[in-house]
């Protein structure tokens, strides 16, 4: 039986109450997505709090009595958190930065610039994506070593580059095509040059596009271990994921310390993401239409 | 999100600047760099800890060598391991698992330096730890522990239930359905790492046949998995116990932190883990109570005739040090390898530290402040008949170590009868040897 209602006299069909309901359903949905979410925080806050002998046990949280609060100074301290970070920090920096860059700019050659060779050369790029680390790490290893990089900031920025630009140059040159010629059109007739254009127009329009990139290529390169692992010997160049293995022993490890290392490495990319929350979500989805 | 054509330049000028760093490489006039990889990233703690010490003491003694070094934890250091010896640009001094899988392909391949056997006659190197670092009668690496197999029980566990410690293996089979009953899990285990299956099972082999050679002759493919009654016997001992629940539920996606865990909040009454773990006597991150009453015997023989005693057990040396032979400070790596494992040094400390069984004569290192179980292993090793050898996963090729290990899991976890999991390993021998 349906039930009518009349509002400023105007009839509303639907009854209140049923769609009371249904937002009451969609709460609830969203509740256990976000519980979801955030447990795997939640659990890895609580471990880091925990002995060593208290966790695996057969409860999944531990309230820890007496929380080891020691265990965030030995990380901080034994794990060289300080050092490491500044490393991640140089390292993705100036990776995210030229990433960006070069796909903007090659991203532009290729779509609105018209030369011989030019899909060749967008095909070789996005062949890039199929490749896997794996497969470059031996053959670069041994070029930087000739070319005397290998075990410096620069032997991982190169790398770090060349495994993030296809992709982000995939997502450019879809987004630059998506960009009205005109506003192009416009600035060269008022005489501005091709560098102009690039950094007053496109860039500008292209801006969910070149967010997408940001956080794809930081994701990437933040969390990057295996490479770093290759390209790197000494100590001082490490960046923040060697911190976790720090406490790693042969069988055993010291896995409350490395809870704790792994909360403070996770801090960098949760501050960023509720910070950049709104355009991560727009950037992400633009980026998914166009590419 | 502007980019102006200054932070362009400075940008570009900073990665020139980074890059250019590199190369103001001041080389000392008589300074010598060794550079050392080692398999132990922790080096506050345990093993890396005084691997550490003694090269800080190295370093101090010698003021004009500085030892650089590089640490990855075991699969991260195979991957770069392999890297490493592929450009034929192996560190000076790297850490080595003494075993076929891992050593034979370096030493074939004349990565390692030879080492004179001479040097080391005062070094009380326990008798076979060298022959996993040895080929054709030439010495290419010096072993650092001595690992043995035994089974750690939790003495209160085993008197408040009223139930005995086994000392065969029917003993065992009544104490794991015992415990199961009163819902105690008999023994942790860590199925995720699948190597403690391989050895467990190479132990009921052992314990089986009497024969510590079989298993490595069906390897070779002398004898054959699938038609040796002392093979499908142990096999079919692996699917009894796993049958009647000796490993805790879920036991396959446990690793080894979970394992030691449940048997040191007192969850589980055994572990059957390596004499590397004396350290649980002393884990202050475990209750008193389990401190107490931590204690450990030999994993249970067989009655009968021809069958192996609770005395031939799995035993082998493990990792080492082996020396580049393209290393352009060789002799000085020697040095440093000779000074780490003088008996002085690595022996006497990780045996009075409590880290580990070391692989040369500690006798003369005994204090009396040894915890229990030290103590008690000591005991066991010196009443040992007979040592396997390397664990038989690790006994051929590095391909055949992968599949020995996934077929135990598969067999561990039910997916396949005793006969199928023998076929299973013939096949992985045969292609081995391939």
């Amino acid at each position: 039986m349906k039930k009518y209602k009349l509002s400023d006299g105007i009839l509303d069909v639907a009854p209140v109450k049923s769609r009371n309901w249904a937002r009451l359903l969609i709460y609830l949905l969203l509740l256990i997505v976000a519980i979801g979410q955030l447990f795997p925080l939640i659990w890895l806050l609580d471990f880091s709090l925990a002995k060593d002998g208290e966790l695996f046990g057969p409860k999944i949280l531990i309230w820890p009595s007496n929380p080891q609060f020691e265990n965030y100074k030995v990380a901080w301290v034994d794990g060289k958190i300080p050092q490491y970070l500044f490393n991640s920090i140089i390292v993705n920096v100036i990776s995210v930065s030229l990433t960006v860059l070069f796909s903007v700019m090659m991203s532009y050659a290729f779509t609105r610039m018209q030369w011989k060779l030019k899909n060749f050369c967008l095909t070789i790029v996005l062949l890039g994506m199929m490749i896997p680390i794996h497969a470059t790490l031996l053959p670069n290893f041994s070029s930087f070593r000739v070319l005397g990089i290998s075990d410096s900031f620069l032997g991982l920025i190169i790398p770090y580059i060349g495994i993030t630009l296809p992709m982000g140059t995939f997502l450019m040159t879809g987004f630059i095509k998506s960009i009205p010629v005109s506003i192009e059109e416009s600035i060269l007739i008022d005489g501005g040059g091709i560098f102009h254009l690039i950094i007053h127009a496109i860039f500008p329009l292209a801006k969910p596009a070149v967010i997408t990139v940001v956080i794809m290529t930081f994701f990437t390169t933040w969390n990057d271990f295996i490479m770093a692992a290759t390209y790197l010997a000494s100590d001082k160049y490490r960046t923040l994921p060697f911190a976790v293995y720090n406490f790693a022993g042969q069988y055993a490890s010291r896995y409350a310390v490395q809870f704790a290392v792994m909360t403070l490495v996770a801090l960098p990319s949760l501050i960023l993401y509720m910070i950049l929350n709104e355009q991560i979500t727009k950037g992400i989805t633009i980026g998914a239409i166009k590419g | 999100m502007r980019f102006s054509s200054k932070s362009l330049v400075f940008l570009l000028a900073l990665t020139l600047i980074l890059s250019a760093g590199n190369s103001f490489k001041v080389a000392g006039a008589n300074k010598v760099t060794i550079k050392f990889f080692s398999n132990l990233p922790d080096r506050t703690a345990g093993q890396g800890r005084l691997e550490q010490l003694l090269i800080e003491n190295y370093m101090k003694a010698n003021p004009h060598v500085e030892v650089k070094v590089e640490a990855l934890q075991d699969e991260p250091y195979k991957q770069k391991f392999r890297v490493y010896t592929a450009g034929n640009q192996l560190p000076d001094l790297f850490m080595v698992w003494g075993q076929p899988a891992f050593f034979d392909p370096i030493m074939k391949g004349g990565y390692a330096a030879e080492l004179n056997r001479n040097d080391y006659k005062d070094y009380g190197f326990f008798p076979g730890s060298l022959d996993g670092f040895s080929m054709n009668g030439k010495l290419y690496g010096l072993a650092r522990n001595t690992d043995l197999m035994v089974l750690y029980y939790n003495e209160k566990l085993f008197k408040d239930n009223g139930i005995q410690v086994p000392t065969d293996y029917d003993q065992l089979v009544t104490a794991v359905k015992a415990f199961r009953k009163l819902g105690i899990t008999p023994i942790a285990q860590n199925g995720r790492d699948s190597w403690v299956l391989n050895i467990l099972y190479q132990d009921l082999v052992i314990k089986e046949s009497g024969d510590q050679s079989l298993i490595y002759k069906a390897i070779d493919q002398k004898e054959k998995f699938a038609y040796h009654k002392h093979l499908l016997a142990a096999a079919q001992d692996l699917e009894e116990l796993v049958k009647i629940g000796i490993f805790q539920d879920s036991f396959i996606a446990a690793d080894y932190g979970a394992a030691r865990n449940l048997f040191g909040q007192e969850m589980a009454a055994m572990f059957y883990m390596g004499s590397w773990e004396t350290g649980l006597a002393v884990d202050e991150n475990f209750s008193a109570s389990f401190r107490n009453n931590v204690s450990v015997v030999a994993f249970p023989g067989m009655k009968g005739q021809g069958k192996g005693r609770t005395t031939d057990m799995m035993g082998w040396f493990g990792g080492g040090y082996a020396v580049s032979s393209s290393s352009p400070v060789k002799e000085e790596a020697i040095k440093l390898i000779n000074y780490i494992m003088a008996p002085e040094n690595w022996a006497k400390n990780a045996w009075q530290l409590g880290l580990v069984i070391p692989g040369q004569k500690y006798d003369q290192f005994m204090t009396g402040n040894e915890n229990k179980l030290q103590l008690q292993i000591s005991k066991i090793l010196n009443k040992a008949t007979s040592f396997s050898g390397t664990p038989w996963n690790d006994a051929a090729t590095p391909g055949f170590k992968v599949d020995s290990q996934t077929i135990i899991q598969e067999f561990a976890a039910g997916m396949k009868d005793p006969a199928k999991f023998l076929e299973a390993c013939d096949q992985a021998a045969r292609k081995a040897k391939q």
